[in-house]
């Protein structure tokens, strides 16, 4: 890895501040990814990911009562310490982002052509004209039904798939060096989901663009990553190549993680694998091991010390004390830590 | 869009027959006959016969009424018994006062009201917000007559600043048509004021928790253009409805700040009325004002559909 | 937490739950500044209300020419009007007039209101007729409605309550109704009907309850409003009559000596000011704490300093 890494994130920390205190939402990420690579970020509902997605182009600045600690690096750029007014010249231009629901994230009084001009407009200072040339030709990329006529539409107009392939044309309408997709395929149909995945891996190859892909399900990431961060509780508990993920995952959450996916060739009396117990609110997170108390092998150690990084192999690393005797076969699950 | 309308206006049809009923009914309920009550003690029973028929009270009720809408549809609100004018041309002859006053009410109150509004929303729960708000609180709370009354204290009578009574027409020129209009404009347009903000910072502050406004930052724009391009214009809606809705404040308001301030307007015309006990000039101005606050409502209605495509396009 | 194995665990369980639930509801009551704030000066006014008279020296009505528009001293503390009246015991009076009237016609048009609202949403036949009824009430611009109905009527007490009730019970009716329909749709109603319940029992025992928070609320502003519209009223010699003492009435008086007697518009002014901000405020704080998910989120800086 001699290449500089496209993007960098250190020890990111972010804070919100609640009426029942300090909430920290992402506790410690470090991750480093290249350019034109695809990296998942995994886990359940309430694990950070969002918010950590959020955070690296503080788009949660304005919402919420936030602080952030740590570096996230863009082409050397610490983004948690530019000015407000540098930040908005790399938001939607060098790094843009595409949501989970996409008609809730199209402004509904703006048709699709002004929203995806709006950032040309923005960043590039093109004429109206210009702009609108481009919004076409960028609709058109996207692989959108007769996209003349969905310029002067209006998002409510749109299905589904028409919509989120808008919004994927609004972030790439700077060409960016890092597209963040929090979710993007969640809310729609499966044959859709697939025609986005496919749109998404073929412009990664096109226009050499990084992708951070967040995601809570794991058949996604098998199809478009090459590497992935296994999330929970603010932290990354895991990382690793798509490959290593179901070849040999170590962490308990992972292995959690994977049995759960319904297999088409399972056994079908077998019953599906449920992680015990649901994930502890942020307002009380184990004091060790984050995953301790639904891990079936915890122990005091696991409850008391939170496990260091550790390096399985090249490019694969956990957080976990008993990853090599779990996987030697030697550790017994001690039944669920409740 | 123009089913939307029509059904919009179709819907209109019992409120109207509501509205003319009871405003009918208004000289109806009238304890004693209305024509005695008119002519007053002196008057003899053939004065009052004789009334009753010029006025028709003595044909059957519900025979009045439709003889009564009849009119209506012609435009005909009846004769002022006092006047001895037509009620519409009464009503038409003090329109231009009470229209300058309610337009110079809403636009204090709009210049006032939105861009607080929208910076309240924005610094939420800031000192700034907490200060506007009890600034809207108290707004709300002074009405209108009592802020003219304390306004004549100090601006006229203190400071002696703005003339405290009277009016001028706009034939007397422009400074001297308004400057007569400021101290009533501003009694009436502080309410109007406190509840716009109010209605503006909610709504903008709803719209700044929907998720587009995260792609509209993401993109990278500055925030007056996410406040003023997209929160603002989102939130129009209920600001506009709003504005439809307290037009009926506005002019009653008007009716009451007139009579203090001495402006010839249709509210000194009721009030007046209602020494004279001139029943049919209140009753026309009653419906009137009602009719109208009714349209100003159905124009906001349609123009939900200019702000918001979604109205526009859905209802085909 | 674990979960319950045992009955015995359970009632100690649904115990713990119950008193933090009652702990919340006290910390939301102890923060809630409108509610505290709106409700504390109301009652200040009432008591005032009625009270202030009884230990006030002089008669409200008694004239005394020599002492005609004296400003506040240590005999009269605010003063007397163009009469000599003594205008704090006219203020007292005032708030007596006020409050009562305000009363009256809140609870008449709550009472009203509540029964058109659950009638009109239970029988959708009554609900056309009711609901359009209501509509075109609503339609009249609300103080040009009861001036009308103030200059048929003739001006006295019972006419000013008599047309505030009539102006301010369509909008009531309004939201029970639509409180009502809400709760007319919920499952369990449909239970009870099955169990053999009659109409009027699912009416008044199932229904209406539901129907009060919103009722609570709203009882609040229209109380503010009436005390609002009857000061109009009586300023515009629309409300009650001449000698009684009525804060539209004093602020009438006023008007032609203002340039010579501040204090007659400033005393009963503030007194009025304060009757509505208070019963304003009561009814955005009921609003908070009846229905915590309309709560403004707290302060910024305070979550900051707490954490």
């Amino acid at each position: 890895m001699s290449q500089t890494p496209l993007l960098d994130v250190r020890n990111l920390r972010t804070h919100f501040y609640t009426e029942r205190g300090r909430v920290t939402a992402v506790d410690g990420v470090s991750f480093s990814m290249e350019p034109g690579e695809i990296v998942g970020i995994v886990g359940e509902s309430g694990c950070g990911k969002s918010v950590m997605s959020q955070s690296i182009i503080r788009l949660l600045d304005y919402a919420d009562d936030v602080s952030y600690e740590g570096e996230v690096r863009l082409g050397g750029e610490n983004l948690l310490q530019l000015s407000n007014s540098r930040m908005r010249k790399i938001r939607g231009n060098l790094v843009s982002m595409v949501f989970q629901d996409p008609l809730t994230s199209l402004d509904p009084v703006y048709t699709v052509g002004d929203q995806i001009a709006e950032s040309l407009r923005q960043h590039r200072r093109l004429s109206r004209r210009e702009a609108r040339e481009k919004a076409l030709e960028l609709l058109r990329m996207t692989g959108i039904p007769s996209p003349e006529q969905r310029l002067d539409e209006y998002p409510h107009q749109l299905s589904g798939g028409m919509q989120q392939r808008v919004m994927i044309a609004i972030a790439l309408a700077c060409e960016p060096q890092l597209l963040i997709a929090d979710e993007p395929t969640t809310a729609l149909d499966v044959t859709i989901q697939a025609q986005i995945l496919e749109l998404i891996v073929e412009l990664n190859r096109k226009l050499g663009m990084g992708v951070l892909f967040i995601t809570h399900d794991l058949g996604v990431v098998s199809e478009i990553c090459t590497s992935v961060k296994v999330m929970y509780l603010g932290q990354i508990v895991e990382e690793m190549t798509t490959a290593q993920l179901f070849a040999n995952p170590l962490h308990p959450y992972t292995q959690g993680l994977i049995r759960s996916i319904p297999r088409m060739d399972g056994d079908r009396r077998q019953k599906l694998h449920i992680i015990a117990g649901t994930v502890p609110s942020l307002n009380d997170k184990p004091q060790g091991c984050r995953f301790a108390t639904r891990c079936p092998y915890a122990d005091d150690k696991c409850r008391n010390e939170e496990p260091p990084i550790a390096t399985a192999e090249e490019g694969h690393r956990l957080k976990c004390w008993y990853y090599e005797e779990i996987s030697n076969g030697l550790r017994e699950a001690v039944g669920h830590g409740d | 869009m123009l089913a939307y309308i029509v059904k919009r206006i179709l819907s209109l049809i019992p409120v109207l027959l509501v509205i003319t009923i009871a405003t009918f009914a208004l000289i109806h309920i009238m304890p004693g006959d209305p024509s005695a009550a008119f002519l007053g003690l002196e008057a003899t029973q053939a004065d009052v016969d004789a009334l009753n028929q010029t006025m028709g009270f003595d044909h059957p009720i519900v025979e009045q009424y439709v003889n009564w809408v009849g009119g209506l549809f012609r435009g005909d609100l009846g004769d002022s018994l006092f006047l001895h004018q037509p009620v519409g041309q009464a009503i038409a002859e003090h329109m231009g006062p009470t229209l300058s006053l309610a337009i110079v009410a809403q636009a204090i109150a709009l210049l006032l009201a939105i861009p607080l509004g929208i910076i309240a929303a924005y610094k939420r729960d800031s000192a700034l917000d907490q200060l506007l708000r009890g600034f809207s609180l108290i707004g709300m709370a002074v009405p209108g007559f009592l802020l003219a009354l304390f306004l004549m204290l100090f601006v006229g009578v203190k400071l002696k600043w703005l003339p405290i009574a009277g009016y001028a027409p706009l034939a007397d020129g422009i400074w001297q048509h308004y400057r007569y209009l400021i101290l009533p404009g501003i009694s009436l347009g502080t309410i109007q004021a406190a509840l716009i903000m109010r209605m503006t910072r909610s709504s903008v502050l709803e719209v700044l928790h929907l998720n587009f406004i995260k792609t509209v930052r993401s993109k990278g724009l500055r925030e007056t253009k996410v406040l003023l391009k997209h929160a603002l214009r989102n939130a129009f809606i209920p600001i506009l409805t709003v504005i439809g809705q307290t037009f009926g404040t506005l002019v009653t308001g008007a009716v009451i700040i007139e009579t203090i301030f001495n402006i010839p307007g249709i509210g000194q015309l009721v009030i007046n009325s209602i020494e004279r006990r001139d029943f049919t000039v209140i009753q026309g101005v009653v419906l009137f004002v009602t009719l109208l606050y009714v349209l100003i409502n159905l124009i906001v209605d349609l123009l939900y559909g200019a702000v918001d495509p979604r109205v526009r396009l859905d209802r085909k | 937490m674990e979960l319950p194995q045992t009955k015995s665990q359970f009632v100690q369980l649904s115990r713990k739950l119950r008193k933090e639930q009652r702990l919340l509801s006290y910390f939301r009551l102890r923060t809630n500044y409108d509610l505290m704030i709106g409700a504390i000066i109301l009652g200040v006014l009432i008591l005032v209300a009625f009270i202030g008279p009884l230990l006030s020296p002089y008669d409200p009505y008694a004239m005394k020419v020599l002492d005609r528009l004296k400003p506040p001293s240590a005999a009269h503390w605010l003063g007397t009007d163009e009469f000599g009246r003594d205008l704090l015991t006219r203020v007292l009076y005032g708030a007596r007039v006020s409050m009562s009237i305000g009363l009256t016609v809140t609870a008449l048009s709550s009472l009203l209101g509540l029964i058109i609202g659950v009638y009109a949403a239970y029988y959708k036949s009554l609900d056309h007729i009711l609901m359009r009824i209501c509509d075109g009430l609503i339609a009249f611009p609300g103080i040009l409605l009861a001036i009308a109905l103030m200059a048929t009527l003739g001006a006295s007490a019972t006419n000013v309550i008599i047309a505030l009730t009539i102006v301010f019970t369509p909008s009531i009716a309004r939201t029970i109704r639509s409180a009502a329909l809400v709760v007319r749709e919920q499952a369990y109603i449909e239970a009870i009907r099955a169990q053999g319940a009659n109409n009027a029992r699912i009416i008044w025992l199932h229904i209406v309850p539901n129907t009060l928070s919103p009722l609570l609320v709203q009882a609040a502003f229209v109380f503010a409003e009436a005390i609002l519209s009857e000061a109009a009223l009586s300023f515009l010699g629309a409300g009650i009559p001449a000698p009684s003492p009525s804060w539209g009435n004093i602020l009438q008086a006023s008007k032609p000596v203002i340039s010579k007697a501040w204090w007659m518009v400033t005393f009963p002014g503030i007194a009025l000011i304060l009757s509505v901000l208070s019963l304003n405020m009561l009814g955005d704080g009921l609003r908070d704490f009846l229905d915590p998910r309309s709560k403004r989120r707290g302060n910024k800086k305070a979550r900051r300093a707490a954490s």
